[in-house]
């Protein structure tokens, strides 16, 4: 088998190689056989991809520990889902899965618009295709996941490690590799414009789609990298602008610029070179964070192995990209002479143009201070870092004015601001931030940074508001119908525009959560059972410590009673577990309880087994569900962007559903959190002799007395009423030679519901948590070939004839004066 | 056109320099020495007082703890020189004996004082497997 995947990757090396070749000879001898024959040879690679990502993950499920690969990332014990998730969990699988995401996007881009850039299509698959060799050839020669042991191999498998062991290993990577990948297309586009010369606006459409594509994925993925973070690692925070996290957040500045930027060049034909410029930036910006991620050059507190071989490899690849495409640029500059000048800073185009700088600067300035301590170590020799403060100084002046700006672009005009309409537009909005921040000073709030968030957010909210009061206004005035649906045809009118104001939405809520931080309380404390601490409005005692096993591991669980107010509201159970496999990196098992205005967050840091008594980490995350909330909007508002306007159409019977898409998001989001763990069972020592089987399962049936703890832990024992009963079942199943999953079925069916379990069955629950990736991409595919087709077809209805777009621009001009004139 | 120009660049120069300075100045208090134990502890007395961050081994047996408190005293070695250090707080997980680490905070008289949270011990593994352990020696 692992034979067959080098082979796969060294002929789909060669095919790439053809794809290169036969494009760009078709394109320039313009022979149509050629390049139908690249764009083949370019749909085969992706097939071969296929079939690699299908071999390794057919080695993983099978345990076929001759691969080193697998051997590294899986052991025979690990549940399905993770050993298929394995597949990403390593350097050299995650290169493999970035070219097959590659391979599937880049053919559904080529797919969709083969017919409206025919003069691009060659150029772009030669790009695309180039990108895939140069990692294609990273395998081949460095990174092979299919090389195998060369003596004999072992029987066992090392596993994946348990901090990667979560539901969020699963979705994370994929979300940001997608969102990565998917920058790709727009680059290719935007070289193939450069190389054709052939550059009005038309290309700029397919590039500005696949940027909100790989925009959504990239947002997506950074928020569940947050929340990984945050639920995982138990430090207590979201966000550390560790290397690994800036290299997501570099490309996502500089495609969010593009996105603004991309508006002034349709309206108006200025920024073109900017816009190329961002293009490029934001594909290489992706290369650099894999890069940076990869080899060692940054060192993180994640230690990633050195590698100088492929920090050379990905040099001499940046060093290329960069010549080559800025070349281009330069030799193309006469084309990208812009149409029009600024006539005004009191305009959109200036409040665009503004955000571009800050959003760049942020980029730049995080690579910087990211790279900080390698530059600093080749230009003085001495190495040199920057932390977390150095970072949080100078981003959040800087995020704040770009949510200032978030407020004010919308509200001017484009060209030109009258101070008429200035006064008109910025009324409500500036009166709602200052009596924001008057009722603040009131309230006695005296964290500056917060209390400007908040009234920021406040403008930016009444902004977003106002917008789309005016605007349905107009509708319901125009079109005769109700304000409701007048709200839904704004969106089938000026889509994205609206859309975008939904995205800003999902801002506002993030900046909103991040303004709690300012208001966080820490606390590490020591205490012995009985013993309580105060942190915020909590109160926190510490009850006992327990030690628990199951089949996997040795779970240390500290159980505490949560007082809010003085009032009893729970107990919660932050734990710590030794992987048998992995005894030295324990995994921390954090107890969250979530709320509206804050989060209660505890960590068990360490114990001592002999006092019982345990170090815990207790922080108070006030307003943090607010950024997940945000993110959520954010990913809602550019799907919305990205829906066909027959969605609308019928756009009344859409809306419900539309609500429900984004409580079900949401949820999703939300679901893992309580899922983990709180699931503590107890193990105390019995008197009785038991099998192995018949504890463990003690550990996983409650106890029916009301005591709400499993049946090896209830409290009442030995006065219980319900136990005695329970273990004469539970005894005779096993006697009947039951297994322990019929067992708990049978318990289920006896009782009713899924209540008596201390633990969700692993295969209900918990198995469809981990459907959702494949879920997720499943119905991308399906989406994106819905697009596809649509887009091809709408291809032909536009080239037939062009006018009803210029019609629609004329509208949504009308549209917006008519908004500009209402007094 | 020419004033036009003139200005971009006037404007470009004033924001860039201002910018830079204030890069520059926040730099200056931002910046923490990376250094390994072996380059600080050949001449102790030039790093007092420069905020610094450690890299180094924990010495084996070396980690005490005030019982009942988060008081931490350990030994921190590299390359045949060692550092005392000590430390107030939760240690992560992966703080063991010989395991890596990077301590921040200030070098005195008296030994290294970490500053809380100061104590960083890699992550043995996050997309590649565990390294061998260092020895201790």
């Amino acid at each position: 088998m692992a034979a067959l995947g080098t082979f796969v990757l060294l002929t789909s090396f060669v095919v790439c190689a053809y794809a290169i070749a036969a494009s760009v000879a078709g394109a320039r001898r313009r022979s149509t056989r050629l390049v139908e024959s690249g764009i083949g040879a370019f749909y085969f690679v992706t097939a071969l991809m296929t079939v690699a990502s299908g071999i390794l993950v057919h080695a993983f499920v099978t345990d076929n520990y001759a691969i080193k690969y697998v051997q590294r990332y899986s052991d025979a014990a690990q549940p399905l889902a993770y050993k298929i998730a394995s597949y990403w969990g390593g350097l050299d699988g995650s290169i493999m899965f970035w070219v097959f995401l590659l391979g599937c996007f880049g053919a559904a881009a080529v797919h969709v618009n083969r017919e409206r850039h025919r003069e691009l299509i060659p150029y772009v698959v030669a790009v695309i295709a180039a990108t895939e060799m140069f990692f294609i050839f990273l395998m081949v020669v460095h990174k092979n996941p299919f090389s195998t042991f060369l003596t004999q191999a072992p029987a066992q498998g090392a596993g994946l490690n348990p901090l990667l062991q979560n539901f969020y290993m699963a979705i994370h990577p994929p979300s940001l590799y997608i969102g990565f990948v998917a920058m790709t297309i727009p680059f290719a586009f935007g070289i193939a414009a450069l190389i054709t010369g052939h550059l009005d606006d038309s290309w700029l459409r397919a590039v500005r789609r696949w940027t909100m594509v790989g925009w959504m994925f990239l947002t997506f993925g950074l928020g569940l990298g947050m929340l990984w973070a945050y639920e995982e690692l138990g430090w207590g925070g979201y966000w550390g602008w560790d290397p690994v996290e800036n290299a997501g957040l570099l490309p996502w500045f500089t495609a969010t610029a593009f996105l603004h930027s991309v508006m002034v060049q349709e309206r108006r034909g200025m920024l073109r070179v900017w816009n190329v410029t961002l293009v490029i930036l934001t594909f290489f910006l992706t290369i650099f964070g894999t890069f940076m991620t990869r080899s060692g050059v940054v060192q993180s507190v994640h230690a990633f192995g050195e590698d100088p071989q492929l920090a050379m490899m990905f040099t001499v690849f940046m060093v290329f990209l960069l010549t080559f495409s800025f070349g281009l640029v330069i030799y193309r500059l006469p084309l990208l002479r812009s149409r029009n000048e600024l006539d005004s800073w009191a305009s959109r185009e200036a409040a665009f143009l503004a955000n571009n700088w800050i959003l760049l600067f942020s980029a730049f300035f995080v690579l910087f201070a990211t790279m900080y301590p390698t530059l600093s170590e080749a230009v003085r020799g001495e190495r040199l870092t920057v932390g977390p403060p150095f970072f949080n100084k100078w981003m959040l002046p800087v995020g704040l004015i770009l949510l200032l700006l978030t407020g004010i672009g919308p509200l001017l005009a484009w060209r030109k601001s009258t101070i008429s309409n200035m006064v008109h537009q910025f009324l409500w909005p500036v009166s709602a931030a200052a009596a924001t921040a008057v009722a603040l000073v009131a309230l006695g709030v005296r964290v500056w940074a917060s209390g400007i968030c908040f009234a920021l957010c406040a403008w930016v909210l009444v902004t977003i508001v106002q917008e789309f009061i005016r605007g349905a206004g107009v509708r319901k005035q125009t079109t005769g119908t109700d304000l409701f649906t007048a709200l839904v045809g704004l969106f089938g009118r000026s889509r994205r525009r609206y859309a975008g104001y939904v995205v800003h939405l999902g801002i506002v809520l993030m900046f909103f959560g991040f303004a709690g931080e300012g208001f966080k309380k820490e606390a590490d404390i020591n205490m012995t059972p009985g013993q309580q601490t105060t942190v915020g409005s909590f109160t926190v005692r510490h009850d006992a410590l327990r030690v628990t096993a199951d089949a996997q591991k040795q779970m240390i669980t500290g159980h505490v009673t949560v007082f809010d107010n003085g009032k009893e509201i729970g107990t919660m159970q932050p734990a710590k577990w030794y992987f048998e496999k992995r005894v030295e990196e324990p995994t921390t098992e954090v107890a969250i309880r979530r709320a509206v205005s804050q989060d209660l967050y505890v960590v068990l840091a360490g114990f001592e087994v002999a006092t019982q008594s345990a170090f815990y980490k207790i922080t108070v995350n006030p307003l943090v569900n607010w950024v997940w909330l945000g993110l959520g909007f954010m990913v809602v508002g550019s799907i919305i962007a990205m829906l066909p306007e027959s969605a609308f159409a019928v756009a009344m019977a859409k809306l419900p559903e539309g609500a429900v898409t984004t409580t079900l998001f949401v949820l999703a989001m939300f679901a893992p959190a309580g899922a983990h763990a709180q699931s503590a069972g107890g193990q105390n020592v019995s008197p009785v002799p038991k099998t192995v089987l018949y504890q463990s399962l003690e550990g996983e049936i409650m106890c029916t007395c009301g005591c709400r703890r499993p049946m090896n832990d209830c409290p009442m024992e030995p006065n219980c009423h319900g136990l005695d009963a329970q273990r004469v079942k539970l005894a005779k199943f096993l006697a009947d030679g039951m297994e322990r999953d019929a067992v708990l079925a049978a318990f289920v069916s006896d009782h009713g519901s899924e209540e008596i379990l201390a633990r969700p069955i692993d295969k209900g629950f918990n198995r469809l948590i981990w459907m959702f990736p494949y879920l997720l991409g499943g119905t991308t595919a399906v989406g994106m070939a819905l697009m596809a087709r649509r887009w091809s077809r709408r291809d032909a209805e536009s080239t037939a004839d062009a006018s009803p777009r210029a019609d629609d621009q004329a509208l949504s001009a009308r549209l917006d004066d008519e908004l500009r004139d209402l007094d | 056109m020419n004033s036009k120009i003139l200005k971009i660049l006037a404007t470009t120069v004033v924001i860039v320099g201002a910018l830079g300075g204030l890069m520059y100045t926040s730099l200056i208090e931002g910046t923490e020495y990376y250094k390994h134990v072996e380059e600080v502890m050949a001449d102790p007395s030039a790093w007092q007082g420069k905020k610094l961050q450690l890299h180094g081994f924990v010495v084996e047996k070396s980690i005490m703890r005030r019982p009942g408190t988060l008081d931490h005293i350990f030994q921190v070695q590299s390359k045949g020189q060692v550092v005392n250090a000590r430390y107030t707080g939760i240690v992560p997980d992966t703080f063991k004996d010989n395991s890596e680490v990077v301590i921040k905070g200030y070098l005195g008289p008296d030994g290294f004082a970490v500053e809380p949270d100061g104590v960083m011990a890699k992550c043995p593994s996050k997309y590649e497997a565990a390294p061998l352990r260092p020895s201790g020696n």
